[in-house]
């Protein structure tokens, strides 16, 4: 991988920020010395394990647990009969994350444990037991009378009249106010726009179910002391997770500790609180000791969520010289049987388009849940929108670089101006570094072959909100400053970057600053690890607690013997007038094998605005892990599913076809540089931003080099010989 | 995991006494050199054995030896030793080839060649616990169901492919197999060793309960002959082959004098392909060639509802294969 900055003219250079720095617990995760939730043992500690239905939906007429809680060793047994926890964050009316409110008036409510049952993998009992193989014994002696229901696993069948209902409201998930209707957003009039349009294009794209695949699987540490609970589980955002655990166990948040010291990725599977928290918090109740709960890489896959699969059937009209008119997007999600987040469908908003019209309906399956997953909405929203916008472009003979820089957003939702725009420099820049016009087929399929080469492009702008976050800093009379952030590293280098920023704003070496993290009782409160948010706001706070306690140095000179100071900051910057936004464009090379099928990505080539980088070398990290997680959606991965009986087949790194280090292309990644003004030190977003174009961006060059639209992920072997039909 | 006794073998003879003890006993065992497959198998509860006989405890059996007849290597020698032999890599590279392209580094370093050659198949219905053929039942899932990796050639009533990467080498180079059991040695050619579902639905070869795959025994090279393995993987690593193809040919400056091509991830055994072979001897590779020896791998193919594209990819495949392989020189 190789990178590049363009240092701003006018974007004076900072003294730690900017600098390529490793992260400071780089040499404990990679000795093995990091404690996981894993590596944490308490006295008396028992080991739970989830016994799961192996049913897409039946009804449990009756559990007996009467065997398994005879066998020696066995010290908690749960079911819904005695567990009747809500799960408040594993089921929203609308989807809608992080809202008490609407989580209060949800009707279709989930349980840590729930009869019926509505997919395979869902939980029905759990049991505490002194080691793992009497735990597993014992949900081998759990007998359960299932009365097996009818079932549906494609999301489209779901929306039909004579398909099984998993709710007794029917299949399409309701909203927020839990009102049936699909999620909609129009501008303008689209239909009197296709009425007068020059052209008019229509074409359906799907996405597959692909899951986050994080390296650490779900585990979950749980201890009562009295009347408080600690959790030791990896979150991605501990005060939300006591926030979820409090709320759904029914005590006050001051009697919940959420402890992470290291975790093994994230990528939007751990965010909230999970059923696996609320199950290990129960079960260590019932047994009156430590309760640590594992899944298997199976149950981790199947058992959890990913991301939500989708049918996206698009509408477009442009006058005769290619400028957008309408779009319309009438899509279907897969969410599973229970509403985790929105099931919504990014890329309109990527255009400058006068009409549009969306409406997605989120439908219950019963297959795995479907939530979030790095840029929830995104990648596969964009795969669609993406590739439709390419085919049109192709039909009108327009280059797709020309067609992104005509009718790219220019400002948000066409009224609300951009803190900076730099869309239109990412576009430029990007089919610079890459060569674009060198490397396009000017006719798509026309590499003589048998190995064809294509070249495909694409183009994004995603939030980068401001929003409250805190942070404590202490500074001792030995000049060492310890910052208190409630934050964990996912994988993005939370702990560095909030450690580089305070020294920054201190103007101190980063040495001088400890960082003390993941712990709810020693930690106040941050954002959480989701919405690439964490540098931007919990960034901000730091800024401010560094002034003031620059202030107090100012003020009264160094603290002294046991003096100490001490500064806080909860700052709730707005945004009046203004959207702010990070703006990226990628192109890719690829190679197809037109006899055998294979797709080789040959070059990739980024170019992201992510504002001012705190720490390139994170940044680049970034950037490039997302593009390969991206190619691996794309190219490989699904969750497959046995139609006849609901079983899922591809549960785990060997079947779903995760990328692994020798599918990732060489990738080239160059960032503008900017500072708007907000944000510590002009910092954006970046963690979810580099996966949103991949897919796209993949598929485009299928079609670049083999003149066959592929319109449906996986791109696989099969699919590719089967476009190609069969040469002879 | 079920609870087992782990029982170590001195010597092949001890290990399949020990296996057939364990069975008069009424209890299962199962033989476990680098553990890779069986393992996580015991761990999904797919196999439940109650005794693992360790072969790793048996030392000098993972050994490349070259005899008068040829070379004789160790079933216990790793992939990745395997892979890397100098005498292998040089004069029988197919098998290097296919070692190498097994699975991952990890698996390598541990998994071994007679491991690699009876590793049970990696169709999903069989790992997902479902009750067929393979294990024990009575139906194969994937007529009516999800077939995309499933055989095109060699299939009913089972329709796995075989997953093994060094078998359709073995085959290709004429492989001896040598077997040991309680009672004794016995050796049978690679192409008696696989067997059809047809013949038995609940295996995938000739070996008892109670016996272990010790040894491969491979004919000298011919003077001229040359040979390479190509696997078709969904990623770069890490996946079993969705086609797979052998290919040994023995060459007179640009004739070919004899061939051997068999294919892995199509059938439930390696499949070889004699009308192919008959094709290419006595030829010289040219595109017409080429071209027929394509047609006639695929002749007797028949897919699945959702694996007709392995049927072009095989014909293609088989092509380019031989062609760049003769044009080796």
């Amino acid at each position: 991988m190789s990178q590049q900055n363009d240092a701003r003219p006018g974007l004076a250079p900072l003294k730690t920020l900017g600098q390529p720095t490793p992260r400071i617990d780089a040499v404990e995760r990679v000795t093995g010395t990091g404690r996981y939730t894993r590596d944490v043992v308490l006295p008396g500690m028992l080991f739970a394990r989830v016994l799961r239905s192996p049913h897409p939906h039946a009804r449990i007429r009756s559990i007996d647990t009467s065997k398994a809680q005879a066998l020696p060793g066995v010290k908690a047994i749960l079911t819904h009969e005695n567990c009747r926890v809500v799960w408040g964050a594993g089921s929203i009316a609308g989807g809608q994350q992080y809202n008490d409110e609407v989580k209060k008036i949800t009707t279709q409510r989930r349980y840590a444990f729930n009869n019926p049952v509505r997919f395979v993998g869902e939980p029905v009992a759990a049991v505490a037991a002194v080691d793992r193989h009497v735990a597993e014994e014992a949900l081998s002696l759990v007998a359960v009378d299932y009365e097996r229901l009818p079932f549906v696993l494609d999301m489209n069948e779901a929306l039909t009249p004579e398909a099984p209902k998993i709710w007794p409201e029917g299949n399409l998930s309701p909203n927020n106010r839990n009102e049936v209707q699909p999620i909609g957003a129009r501008r303008g009039d689209v239909a009197a726009a296709l009425s007068t349009a020059a052209r008019v294009f229509e074409d359906r794209y799907t996405t597959a179910f692909v899951h986050n695949a994080q390296m650490e699987p779900r585990a979950c540490l749980a201890h009562w002391d009295g009347d408080k609970l600690t959790v030791y589980t990896p979150t991605g955002g501990i005060a939300n997770c006591r926030h979820d655990m409090a709320r759904d166990l029914g005590i006050p948040e001051d009697r919940v500790r959420v402890v992470v010291e290291y975790m093994g990725g994230n990528f939007g599977n751990k965010n909230q609180n999970q059923d696996a928290d609320l199950i290990t918090a129960m079960l260590a109740k019932a047994a009156g000791a430590p309760v640590r709960l594992e899944y298997s890489r199976k149950e981790d896959f199947i058992g959890v969520h990913g991301r939500w699969p989708t049918t996206q059937h698009y509408t477009v009209a442009t006058a005769a010289d290619g400028t957008l008119t309408a779009i319309r997007l009438r899509g279907v999600s897969g969410m599973g049987p229970y509403r985790k987040n929105s099931g919504t469908m990014a890329g309109i908003e990527l255009y400058t388009c006068p009409n549009t019209d969306l409406s997605v309906s989120p439908a219950y399956t019963n297959r795995t849940v479907s939530a979030n997953f790095r840029g929830p909405e995104y990648p596969q929203g964009f795969f669609g929108i993406q590739s439709m916008m390419d085919d049109v472009a192709h039909q009108l003979r327009i280059d797709p670089v020309e067609f992104a820089l005509k009718n790219m957003s220019r400002m948000a939702r066409d009224e609300t101006p951009y803190t900076n725009y730099t869309l239109e420099e990412c576009v430029r820049k990007g089919a610079d570094l890459f060569n674009w016009a060198a490397r396009r087929q000017t006719t798509p399929g026309s590499d003589p072959g048998p190995i064809k080469r294509g070249a495909g492009m694409t183009y994004m702008l995603f939030r980068s909100g401001l929003g409250m976050s805190s942070a404590v800093l202490r500074l001792d009379a030995k000049g060492e400053y310890t910052l208190f952030v409630g934050v964990t590293d996912v994988g993005a280098g939370a702990k560095t970057t909030l450690g580089l920023i305070a020294a920054e704003a201190l103007d101190v070496p980063l040495a001088k600053v400890h960082v003390v993290w993941g712990d709810t009782d020693r930690c106040p409160y941050s954002v959480g690890e989701s919405g690439s948010r964490t540098t931007i706001m919990t960034g901000t706070a730091v800024v401010e607690a560094a002034r003031d306690i620059k202030k107090q140095v100012a003020d009264r000179g160094l603290p002294a013997g046991d003096q100490v100071y001490l500064a806080s900051a909860s700052p709730s910057p707005r945004l009046e007038g203004q959207v702010r936004a990070s703006f990226g464009a990628h192109f890719c090379e690829v190679e197809v094998d037109t006899e055998l099928g294979d797709v080789r990505v040959t070059k990739y080539t980024t170019v992201h605005d992510s504002g001012r980088l705190m720490n390139p070398l994170s940044a680049k990290g970034q950037i490039a892990g997302a593009v390969i997680q991206g190619i691996g959606m794309a190219l490989h991965e699904d969750m497959v599913y046995d139609r006849r009986s609901g079983q899922p087949l591809t549960g785990g790194y060997y079947s779903a076809r995760v990328a692994t280090h020798l599918d990732a292309p060489d990738i080239e990644v160059t960032f503008l540089e900017n500072d708007d003004g907000y944000g510590p030190f002009g910092a954006k977003s970046i963690g979810e931003s580099g996966i949103i174009l991949a897919p796209a961006c993949v598929a485009n060059a299928i079609f670049n080099a083999i003149g066959k639209r592929m319109k449906d992920t996986p791109i696989t072997r099969a699919r590719i010989i089967d476009a190609l039909g069969a040469p002879a | 995991m079920k609870a087992f006794t782990n029982a170590n073998a001195r010597d092949a003879r001890h290990a399949a006494t020990l296996a057939r003890e364990a069975r008069t006993a009424g209890r299962r065992a199962a033989f476990a050199g680098g553990g890779s497959d069986l393992l996580a198998l015991v761990k999904d509860r797919i196999v439940s054995p109650d005794v693992i006989v360790r072969l790793t405890s048996i030392t000098g059996a993972d050994r490349v030896e070259p005899s008068p007849s040829g070379l004789s290597i160790g079933g216990l020698i790793t992939l990745d030793t395997l892979s890397r032999d100098q005498v292998v890599r040089g004069q029988y590279t197919v098998l290097a080839e296919a070692a190498a392209a097994v699975a991952t580094p990890q698996i390598r370093n541990v998994g071994t060649l007679a491991g690699n050659v009876c590793q049970r198949p990696w169709c999903w219905y069989y790992r997902n616990g479902f009750p067929c053929y393979k294990a024990g039942g009575t139906q194969c899932f994937s007529v009516a169901g999800e077939n995309e990796f499933h055989a095109i050639f060699g299939g009913g009533p089972s329709y796995i492919v075989h997953p093994s990467d060094t078998a359709p080498a073995l085959m290709a180079l004429g492989a001896t197999f040598r077997i040991t059991g309680p009672d004794g040695d016995r050796t049978r050619a690679a192409a008696e060793f696989f067997t059809l579902p047809r013949q038995n639905a609940a295996t995938e070869n000739v070996l008892a309960a109670d016996e272990v795959l010790t040894a491969v025994q491979i004919p000298a090279a011919r003077p001229g002959t040359r040979s390479t393995y190509r696997k078709l993987m969904d990623r770069e690593a890490w996946t079993h082959a969705v086609v797979s193809a052998a290919v040994v040919l023995e060459m007179d400056q640009d004739v070919v004098r004899s061939a051997r091509v068999v294919l892995g991830g199509v059938a439930p055994i390696p499949w070889r392909l004699p009308a192919v072979e008959q094709v290419l001897a006595g030829q010289q590779v040219t595109d017409a060639v080429l071209q027929k020896a394509g047609e006639v791998a695929v002749a007797g193919a028949r897919p699945l509802s959702q694996n007709a594209y392995k049927v072009p990819l095989t014909r293609n495949l088989v092509r380019r294969t031989i062609r760049e392989l003769a044009g080796r020189g």
